[in-house]
């Protein structure tokens, strides 16, 4: 314990850290001391790691990612000079000093991590904050999980330049019928399907013909879980019928026996860099409401053979590949469907963006010995130039020996019940003992504090005070090692973390009318905004 | 009906300080109950707030971010000091300009339910004009003048209209603070949007008055009218306009300052007369106080029955008066 915390203060101090293990700052301090001539003030043009990584360490720009938590890009600030985490909710009760949190906030129905992220913008703690740390007009750059014109707006007149294509393009990338287009374009299947405007179940039967009778439909926008419909029979249908019939196309696609997986790249100017293949928890009702909803993934070297890693990454290069030709650059997210009975793989979706997956693809062994794929992402909407072999990188990537093995529960409320939290487990470190039960060990911020099987890292959303209703992100666990077993299937450890967190959670049932109305209305009037 | 207390306290602080501070965490609790009573969310955001002080109020930036600071520098009170699009509200009152070659007398009578009213009388000089107000919502206005000579007060238009724009409080401290002369005011007047119907009368030291008609929905009408009530030309709500009566009050007042008899001592017994002082305290129509000043010598008599308290940029001592507004009873100090 001591020397964990030892360890943990040695790599938050920057004065060195493990030996097994160095911390990204020690690399650049060595790196630094290779090159001492080449300093961020004097770098005309970056042409290595090293380059990258002392030139963000050195960074003095303030660089802002503005989310409803600070999940996605967990750790990031370790490789970014003036970084900071700008959030709705403090998933840290105040302990960590590079996110803000504006301390007079009201519970509101967000419809959107747009609408949050507005929100904060809007408030003046956040504005007194982003000015306090400005430089005259110049207020630095933010980053965003989501964001629209609005944003925009409100980001230009702050002065704050926004790290992303704009919203307008992301949009349409976003679309998942203009997904199925840009892959056929560049030359990655997605499962066979059509793509069309159905008012019936006749229509639906029509048009997809060839598919055979067990469908899956999803429509142009919308979240894991909530837009993609099962359908086998008219049943089926008509409990979907509503949303399918408003679309004006929807895709349809054959149902195929596949496990689902997610993979991150960057599309840079001097080409796509591509992350290792994760899979992906999907619908386990011990974790999601949401039939089909995305509940977390896991990293590691085995779970698909080496002939289905290449490919999905030489699908996901030539997709990046594709985007930039449709002028999207940047950080970006596919899904692929691996289709268990022939080894096909097809495209799923694409996220424009950084996404829930992000906190273990910057976090994995590839991502230490190099940059975290997101150091892509800033580097190519910085004003600094660049000429970085991504060939190399990308090759250096794919080697298993790259991929250590992480994974992450995003752990949700499933019951139909609301109530109000009396008790959550706290941000940090827990141990698993011998008989399955957790204790908290120690607080950390960042999932590597988790060093064995043993421990994970959990990062609190829902806390005392706040309402505990179904479908509420009640936090996310990132552990070392699987948590799924060859069959997709959650493994025993999973289930007792699952248990062991969900046990920490205390709730009291609403008695009072009215409070249990306001309660139940934030719930069901869009208050349930998910992290993605 | 029990009585209703109301405490008037004036208060001199050249720069916003200690004193306006207190002021705030007396008043805060009830004005952000009030500012939330529709929802948070309701409410525009504070860099909306601010943008629009920016576009419509530049010079008020100052002051209004001193103040925020003295709130604490949080986010709702921020918004709530702006007085940007804040939550719908109305009034009666009645008031009148008097402009004779010896003086010019701006009266009005204040008709609102006593327990919302703040009772505070600000003397400050926050923008180089020393200003003497009757506040409302903390730093804004009812009626006031300053020591460039300009008076000014404002009612309620009548009409149901809401819209985007600022409530009339915070227009009328920009006039206070800004303008010096009746034309100078009718310019801010016909170009900063209000949220609501008021209408607005202005006089100065030399003689001029107007009132200006505003609302959300329509350009300003801004007339060489002495009188002014609850309504807007024609009657567009009539309740309020029965509840208020007030077209028997501007009858009485512009028959009053029609007539060149009229003097000053005529019009201030008026004021403390029915129909013009109303007792209606059970329906929030009854007169808090009357309010009569003197622009050009830079005084002002806040009158209550069988009270006054005369006040002046020369003579301006803080004190505490205490009122009770009774049903049908008088009132006393």
């Amino acid at each position: 314990m001591l020397e964990s915390l030892k360890r943990t203060l040695c790599r938050l101090l920057g004065r060195g850290g493990s030996a097994e293990r160095p911390s990204p700052r020690d690399a650049v301090a060595a790196d630094a001391a290779r090159n001492t001539t080449v300093g961020a003030t004097t770098m005309n043009k970056i042409t290595s790691i090293a380059d990258v990584r002392r030139h963000f360490l050195n960074n003095k720009e303030p660089i802002y990612f503005i989310s409803a938590t600070n999940f996605n890009l967990l750790g990031i600030g370790d490789w970014v000079g003036n970084f900071r985490h700008i959030n709705y909710i403090d998933c840290f009760e105040g302990q960590q000093r590079n996110v803000f949190v504006p301390k007079e906030k009201f519970p509101r129905d967000f419809e959107s991590i747009e609408d949050i992220n507005n929100y904060l913008l809007e408030h003046k703690e956040v504005i007194d904050f982003i000015q306090s740390r400005a430089d005259g007009e110049k207020a630095g750059t933010a980053a965003f999980l989501m964001f629209d014109e609005h944003t925009e707006e409100v980001c230009e007149q702050l002065g704050l330049r926004i790290a992303f294509p704009p919203a307008a393009l992301r949009s349409r990338m976003d679309n998942k019928i203009e997904t199925v287009r840009i892959g056929n374009k560049a030359g990655v299947p997605s499962v066979p399907n059509v793509l069309a405007k159905v008012g019936s179940y006749q229509e639906l039967c029509e048009v997809s013909r060839e598919l055979g009778d067990d469908l899956v439909v999803q429509t142009a926008f919308g979240d894991s879980g909530h837009t993609t419909f099962f359908i086998a029979s008219e049943e089926d249908y008509y409990k979907h019928a509503e949303e399918i019939e408003a679309e004006a196309e929807v895709k349809i696609m054959k149902r195929i026996n596949c496990r689902g997986s997610a993979i991150e790249a960057c599309a840079t100017r001097c080409g796509t860099v591509v992350g290792p293949l994760m899979t992906e928890l999907v619908g386990f009702k011990s974790l999601t409401p949401y039939k089909g909803g995305w509940c977390g993934n896991e990293m590691f070297a085995g779970a698909f053979t080496q002939e289905i890693r290449d490919k999905a990454r030489e699908y996901t290069f030539q997709f990046g590949e594709a985007l930039r030709e449709e002028g999207y650059r940047g950080y970006f997210e596919l899904d692929f469907l691996i289709d268990m009975d022939n080894g096909e793989v097809y495209l799923g979706e694409l996220n424009p963006r950084v996404t829930g997956a992000s906190s273990l693809t910057n976090v994995a062994a590839f991502a230490h010995s190099d940059i975290p794929l997101f150091l892509f992402h800033l580097l190519e909407f910085s004003d600094v130039d660049f000429d970085l072999d991504i060939d190399e990188i990308n090759e250096r990537w794919s080697h298993p020996e790259s991929v250590d093995s992480w994974s992450q529960l995003v752990i949700k409320h499933t019951d139909e019940s609301v109530d109000l939290l009396t008790a959550a487990p706290r941000t940090g470190v827990w141990r698993m003992g011998a008989d399955g039960g957790i204790t908290y060990d120690h607080y950390s911020y960042h999932p590597h504090a988790a060093e064995s099987e043993q421990e994970g890292f959990f990062l609190r959303i829902s806390g005392a005070g706040d309402f505990r209703y179904e479908g509420a992100d009640l936090g996310i666990l990132i552990t070392r090692g699987r948590l799924m077993d060859d069959d997709f299937q959650l493994n025993e450890r999973a289930k007792a973390w699952i248990d062991g967190i969900r046990g920490q959670y205390a709730g009291q049932s609403l008695q009072d009318p009215v409070v249990e109305e306001v309660a139940v209305s934030h719930a069901v009037g869009g208050g349930n905004f998910k992290i993605l | 009906m029990d009585d209703k207390t109301l405490h008037f306290r004036s208060l001199s602080e050249a720069v916003p300080g200690p004193k306006w501070r207190s002021l705030f965490d007396t008043h805060w609790p009830a004005y952000e109950a009030w500012y939330l009573a529709e929802g948070e969310r309701e409410r525009p955001g504070y860099l909306a707030c601010l943008n629009a002080l920016r576009r419509h109020m530049p010079e008020l930036l100052p002051t209004y971010r001193t103040l925020c600071d003295l709130a604490g520098g949080g986010d709702l009170a921020a918004r709530f000091l702006s007085l940007y699009q804040p939550p719908p509200y109305i009034t009666g009152c009645s008031q009148a300009v008097l402009a004779r070659a010896e003086e010019t007398l701006l009266a009005r009578n204040y008709d609102y339910p006593p327990e919302l009213c703040e009772g505070s009388i600000l003397l400050t000089r926050w923008n180089e004009r020393r200003v003497i107000a009757m506040t409302d919502c903390l730093w804004g206005v009812l009626d006031g003048m300053n020591d460039g000579g300009l008076a000014v007060s404002l009612a309620f238009g009548g009409r149901k209209a809401v819209g985007d724009g600022f409530g009339a409080p915070i227009i009328l401290r920009y006039l206070l603070e800004f303008c010096d002369t009746v034309p100078e005011a009718a310019e801010v007047l016909a170009r900063v949007p209000t949220h609501m119907a008021y209408n607005i009368t202005v006089a100065d030291a030399a003689g001029r008055y107007v009132t200006a008609m505003i609302g959300p929905d329509r350009r300003a009408s801004i007339r060489r009218v002495p009188v002014a009530t609850n309504h807007q030309k024609r009657i567009e709500w009539y309740a309020h306009a029965l509840a208020s009566e007030t077209l028997i009050r501007e009858r009485q007042l512009s028959i009053l300052v029609d007539d060149e008899a009229t003097d000053v001592a005529r019009l201030e017994a008026a004021f403390k007369a029915p129909p013009l002082f109303r007792h209606d305290y059970r329906r929030g129509l009854g007169t808090v106080y009357t309010a009569f000043y003197r622009p050009a010598e830079g005084r002002v008599r806040y009158h209550w029955p069988g009270l006054d308290l005369d006040l002046g940029f020369d003579h301006f001592p803080e004190e505490w008066v205490t009122v009770r507004y009774g049903v049908r009873e008088r009132l006393g100090g």
